[in-house]
């Protein structure tokens, strides 16, 4: 019954070695995916999705969603640019204050409602996603930036490596993954979002304050997103107002796939990082084997599917055990 | 999960009414102040804007008010419209290659009803998974090379109107889809079943309902929805590639829950959401005259949408005060 | 029956005179407890004797409307969950509601998990919970997961987190209701080792031999009020019962005597591992065969079996010659089956549709034209029924949720009359309804039967299934334990069979 049980461990382990595993077979196809330089682009294309996962991690662990956050990142993106470009003295660090504060505002809306007045977080997240990005179409006014605008400095940026291998975008995921966990681990605030995930009614009972941890959740990950659109900018060198556009779903597999429920309560940001980078591996593997890049949607959506299959899997054998036990009890 | 009490329904009836009061308000106002919206050209656009989605919001209603949902069905359109493009290209005559689409389109939608009836999976993650599944096997299969050379006969049937009215050659279809799903949801067993599971899946278990049956039938029915609704959007564009359709699923959806339906299941009108999906096309047309820009559109429904949820809960939340405050003061 | 334990220790709750009433229903109405530190309380009574709100008071869910209740000598402050916590109360209920996704410890010490400056320490809580879990003489891993542990487990692991919150008195709401023997047992170990850490343990229990074999004292409650208290070793099983149940039976049923005709519901050795097992017995025509026994013995899944709502694993249900599908309840429904819910609102009921929507739910094959429903029709039958039934609403399209209990179970009740079944289950009839429904709705049973349908009725009334049934079932633990007849039975005989293996008298 023990083994039966996934704890934390069990769960981010099997995916690393799923990960490793994944990793050895495409590079079985595409000898130069292990190189340096393939590393380096593994980890630079993870950087932003990678990022928004750890982001939306504490909001599917409390059985909430947040569809909103592609939108935030393009219109985080584009604004940063802009400034930049209306700027040109501006350094890196003005970047960074920007976007966040950008994706502070999103994250702030969507909590009020979420939190506060209790509405479906599909619904207002489906919301503000159309609403931000139809402020992006409408602010950017077919207004594009490229790399000329935008700080030499952030550029720069994005392109240092430390140790050869890991780009500056994917340190930052990495410093992030590490502070999220260790909050999520060892402070109250954070072990609560998992008491609200696992049985909201019991939650209130033993007084946890379900409202500040779902609407700062929520400010979290829209902050997060705002992030992204910075790394964004470091990545792609251009913006314009299609930015990011659809990638909801990328992140929802990578979340997924990296073993945080869709029915709340279990998860946590390493996992949240190694689904990512398993979903990028995945495509790149299959790339390499010489599948069209058109089929990277339909890829998406199948694992994601196979994501959900296998945790049905798992709650499906606890049940069976629990029923097992009753029977004996009965006998 | 469950703000449905009877005062959300009381506040859902007279929704539907204060919906209805919009569309006439909008239509008012629209045509008062912009010379060409009340033409027989602009009137025929607005319903031939609305078509694929009033079609496809039809089922929808039935899927939401029992209490399931699918993202999938722009998706599902755009992949029954490259399969239709795709079987008269391989040589299929018109009316073989529409029976295909629509067999797709059931087909996927009963592969959504498997997943969420059999293998008991969210309906709200695996829809987002066979959203991107669909278009992506759309775009694998036609990807880059979309089809554009359909038959007069019947992009005319897509496209153009019955002389010089108002009325589009496919809004006939609509109506028809409109008067067959409305009577199925308010006067058959079959439309009162839906209710019962969305109100209470339990008591529904308990008066004999086959819930399991049931809900795969309706997923069956929206996805035949989308294999219609992809004839009519493939005819009116004369266009049959993986773009297409794309960002319909929240149109539809908002226009479902802007019309009264409850996104907590168990409630919901088909004049309401007639009125809601006119309501939206309406609003953008007159938008479109006025030469705003179109993205504001967007904005306009994500604002719709949220207030489609939030109101009814405000005003819960004004009634609950007022009553505790008659009572402290009595 | 031992006790050999003598209560020592100081008065710890002192309970005198305690009122409650709901609407216009008393709850209580003279309820007195003495508890005593390092000492073991059984609470007994029927259900509706008053046990569940002594309790719910004392954990702070309602507010008491008369009496006194101190807590160490000082007022034992009422009304808030929190407040009862905080003055050492601690309560486990039958199903506890652990956070299944953490691990033990971390359920042990939920909300106030201990602090290493600004890391949880979790370290400590491990071995905290480990140190309580052996205290309690229970084997269980502080780092596994809640998700799969048995009910008997996720007991220990709240009664670990009571402790380590301090708490002087422990309350337990029927806490054996779901457990195996051998588990019971282990409960028992740990109930001792809470007395002998002098904590004061108060619990609920149906299961008399269960009591008589843990507990240092018997409190008695009926209607209400407290009949006696002694300690175990100076009363016995005989005299507790009669405490329990000693009313006099007034005829509020007039019973009457029906033609009983041939069978028309035969269940043959039915078993769904989990709940039942070997479950046979017939119904005639005309005949009114009671299913008793406590909560949780199976009753309720034995109905929902035969219907058809749950499947089962062996045996047959046969009505009238033929041999029904397992898990069918169209079948069942079209061969003149029906049942009426234990839970009428979230089981038996739409709340939200009206009371029209609700009767006619299972009536569209007579309300059709053509291929639509006839509103008018639909109207007329609810019109219909309401008048047979007296059912009082304002409107025909309220929710039926503004209707009052009464008038929700006649709904019910209402909707499968309404297909003119030849059997009829019903789960619980008059549970949450006035004196005055109860005795509609069993005069509604009574002419249901000697229209020569064939009732089976689910009570834990006792005078309900005494004053109603022409037989009466006994199952206990899943199993069918005992059949008397209408003239043979008594509640003695009753409660006997459906609480404890130990017989009662030869009565």
């Amino acid at each position: 019954m023990h083994k039966l049980a996934l704890s934390f461990k069990n769960r981010e382990l099997s995916l690393l070695v799923i990960l490793v595993f994944t990793i050895g077979l495409t590079s079985l196809i595409n000898p130069r995916f292990i190189t340096g330089s393939g590393t380096r682009d593994l980890f630079s294309s993870t950087a932003v999705v990678a990022l928004l996962a750890i982001g939306i991690a504490p909001i599917v662990i409390m059985r909430h969603i947040d569809l909103s956050i592609s939108s935030t990142v393009g219109f985080s993106a584009w604004i940063v640019a802009a400034q930049c470009a209306a700027h040109p003295n501006y350094k890196v660090w003005q970047a960074f204050i920007i976007g966040p504060a950008v994706g502070l505002c999103v994250g702030i809306v969507n909590g009020l409602l979420v939190a506060g007045l209790r509405l479906p977080s599909l619904v207002v997240t489906l919301g503000t996603l159309y609403i931000v990005r139809g402020l992006d179409y409408v602010v950017s006014n077919s207004v594009d930036y490229n790399s000329q605008d935008l700080p030499k400095s952030l550029m720069k940026l994005g392109e240092t490596t430390y140790f050869g291998l890991v780009p500056f975008p994917f340190v930052l995921v990495i410093i992030f993954m590490i502070l999220a966990s260790l909050y999520m681990k060892f402070r109250k605030a954070g072990r609560d979002r998992y008491a609200i995930g696992s049985n909201p009614p019991a939650a209130e009972l033993v007084g946890i304050k379900v409202f500040r941890r779902t609407f700062l959740s929520f400010v979290f990950s829209g902050t997060t997103a705002g992030l992204a659109g910075v790394l964004y900018l470091m990545r792609f060198a251009q913006v314009d107002a299609t930015a990011f556009y659809g990638q909801e779903l990328a992140v929802v597999a990578a979340v997924v796939i990296g073993g945080i429920s869709i029915n709340g309560g279990i998860g946590t940001a390493q996992g949240a990082v190694i689904g990512a980078l398993l979903v990028q591996t995945i495509q790149g593997g299959l790339s390499a084997l010489g599948v069209d890049a058109f089929w990277k949607q339909a890829i998406n959506g199948a694992l994601l599917i196979v994501a959900l299959f296998s945790d049905r899997v798992l709650a499906r054998r606890s049940e069976r055990a629990l029923l097992a036990q009753r029977i004996k009890e009965r006998a | 999960m469950s703000a449905l009490t009877s005062k959300t329904r009381q506040i859902r009836f007279t929704w539907d009414i204060v919906i209805l009061g919009f569309l006439f308000l909008v239509w008012v106002l629209a045509s008062l102040t912009t010379s060409n919206f009340l033409t027989s050209l602009n009137v025929s656009q607005i319903f031939s804007n609305t078509g694929e989605i009033m079609i496809m919001a039809f089922p929808v209603t039935f899927l939401i008010i029992s209490g399931e949902i699918d993202l999938s069905i722009a998706s599902n359109l755009a992949l029954s419209s490259c399969m239709l493009g795709w079987s008269y290209r391989a040589g299929l005559p018109i009316p073989a290659a529409i029976v295909v689409a629509i067999a797709v389109g059931t087909l996927c939608g009963a592969v959504n009803g498997f997943l969420v009836t059999k293998v008991k999976l969210a309906s709200l993650a695996v829809t987002i998974a066979t959203l991107a599944l669909y278009r992506g096997i759309a775009n694998g299969l036609v990807g880059s090379k979309p089809i554009s050379a359909f038959p007069d006969f019947w992009t005319s049937f897509g496209y153009d109107t019955f002389g010089n009215s108002f009325i589009p050659k496919a809004l006939p279809l609509v109506i028809i889809l409109g008067i067959i799903f409305a009577l199925v949801l308010h006067r058959t067993p079959f439309g009162r079943r839906t209710l019962a599971i969305g109100q209470s899946p339990e008591a529904a278990r308990f008066a004999g309902v086959n819930v399991t049956k049931h809900k795969m039938i309706l997923f069956c029915l929206t996805g035949m929805a989308s294999g219609i609704a992809s004839v009519v959007y493939t005819f009116r564009f004369s266009l049959s590639q993986p773009d297409n359709g794309t960002g319909m699923e929240l149109l539809v959806i908002s226009a479902c829950l802007l019309g009264g339906v409850s996104i907590f299941g168990g409630l919901g009108t088909m004049w309401g959401v007639v009125a809601g999906v006119l309501l939206a096309g309406s609003v953008e047309s007159w938008l479109t005259l006025r030469n705003v820009n179109a993205q504001w559109r967007t904005i306009v429904t994500g604002v719709l949408l949220l207030s489609s949820v939030a109101i009814p809960v405000l005003i819960d939340i004004l009634k609950r005060r007022r009553a505790t405050a008659a009572i402290k003061k009595g | 029956m031992e006790s050999t334990v003598t209560s020592k220790g100081d008065l710890v709750l002192a309970i005198s005179g305690l009122q409650k009433r709901f609407g216009g229903a008393i709850a209580l109405s003279n309820a007195n407890l003495t508890i005593r530190a390092g000492e073991i309380h059984a609470l007994l009574g029927e259900n509706g004797a008053g046990k569940s709100t002594m309790l719910k008071i004392l954990a702070g869910v309602h507010t008491p409307d008369g009496g006194t209740l101190n807590l160490e000598g000082k007022p034992f402050i009422t009304g808030s969950t929190q407040t009862s916590i905080d003055q050492g109360i601690a309560v486990i209920y039958q199903e506890p509601s652990l956070f299944l996704d953490l691990t033990l410890a971390e359920n042990v010490f939920i909300g106030r998990q201990p602090m290493k400056g600004a890391k949880i320490d979790w370290n400590f809580a491990q071995e905290e919970s480990a140190r309580l879990f052996k205290q309690l003489g229970v084997e269980l891993d502080p780092k596994r997961i809640a998700r799969g542990l048995s009910i008997a487990d996720q007991q220990v692991v709240e009664i670990a987190k009571a402790l380590s919150m301090d708490a002087k008195v422990i309350l337990m709401d029927e806490p054996t209701a779901a457990l195996s023997s051998s588990e019971v047992d282990r409960l028992m170990t740990v109930m001792r080792s809470l007395r002998d850490s002098n904590k004061a343990v108060i619990f609920v229990s149906h299961r008399l031999d269960e009591v008589f074999a843990i507990s240092d004292f018997i409190t008695v409650m009926r209607d209400g009020a407290t009949v006696s208290e002694a300690k175990v070793g100076a009363t016995d099983l005989q005299k507790v019962i009669k405490d329990m149940v000693g009313r006099e039976l007034t005829e509020l049923f007039p019973k009457t005597e029906n033609k009983i005709g041939e069978v028309v519901l035969e269940v043959n050795d039915v078993t769904n591992p989990a709940y039942f097992r070997n479950i046979s017995f017939k119904v005639r025509k005309g005949e009114i065969v009671a299913l008793a026994g406590l909560v949780g013995s199976g009753r309720s899944e034995v109905a929902r079996a035969i219907f058809g709502i749950d499947d089962y694993e062996t045996g047959t249900v046969t009505v009238k010659g033929k041999l029904m599908a397992k898990n069918n309840p169209v079948t069942a429904m079209n061969q003149g089956m029906a049942l009426v819910p234990e839970d009428r609102r979230q089981q038996g009921l739409f709340m939200v549709a009206s009371v029209n929507k609700n009767i006619s739910m299972e009536s569209f094959g007579n309300l059709m034209k053509g291929l639509f429903i006839d509103f008018g029709k639909e109207r007329a039958l609810s019109e219909t029924w309401k008048q047979k039934l007296s059912i009082k609403y304002d409107n025909q399209r309220d929710p039926v949720e503004r209707l009052s209990g009464g008038n929700q179970q006649k709904t019910v009740l209402a909707k499968w009359l309404a297909t003119d079944p030849d059997i009829l289950i019903v789960d619980e009839p008059t549970r949450g309804i006035d004196v005055g429904t109860k005795a509609e709705v069993h005069r509604l049973l009574n002419q249901a039967a000697s229209e020569g349908k064939a009732i089976l009725m689910i009570s834990s009334e006792l005078p309900e299934v005494l004053g109603m049934a022409d037989r009466i079932i006994v199952m206990r633990e899943g199993r069918q334990v005992a059949e008397f007849s209408r003239s043979e039975a008594t509640q003695e005989k009753v409660i006997a069979a459906a609480t404890s293996s130990a017989k009662v008298g030869a009565n």
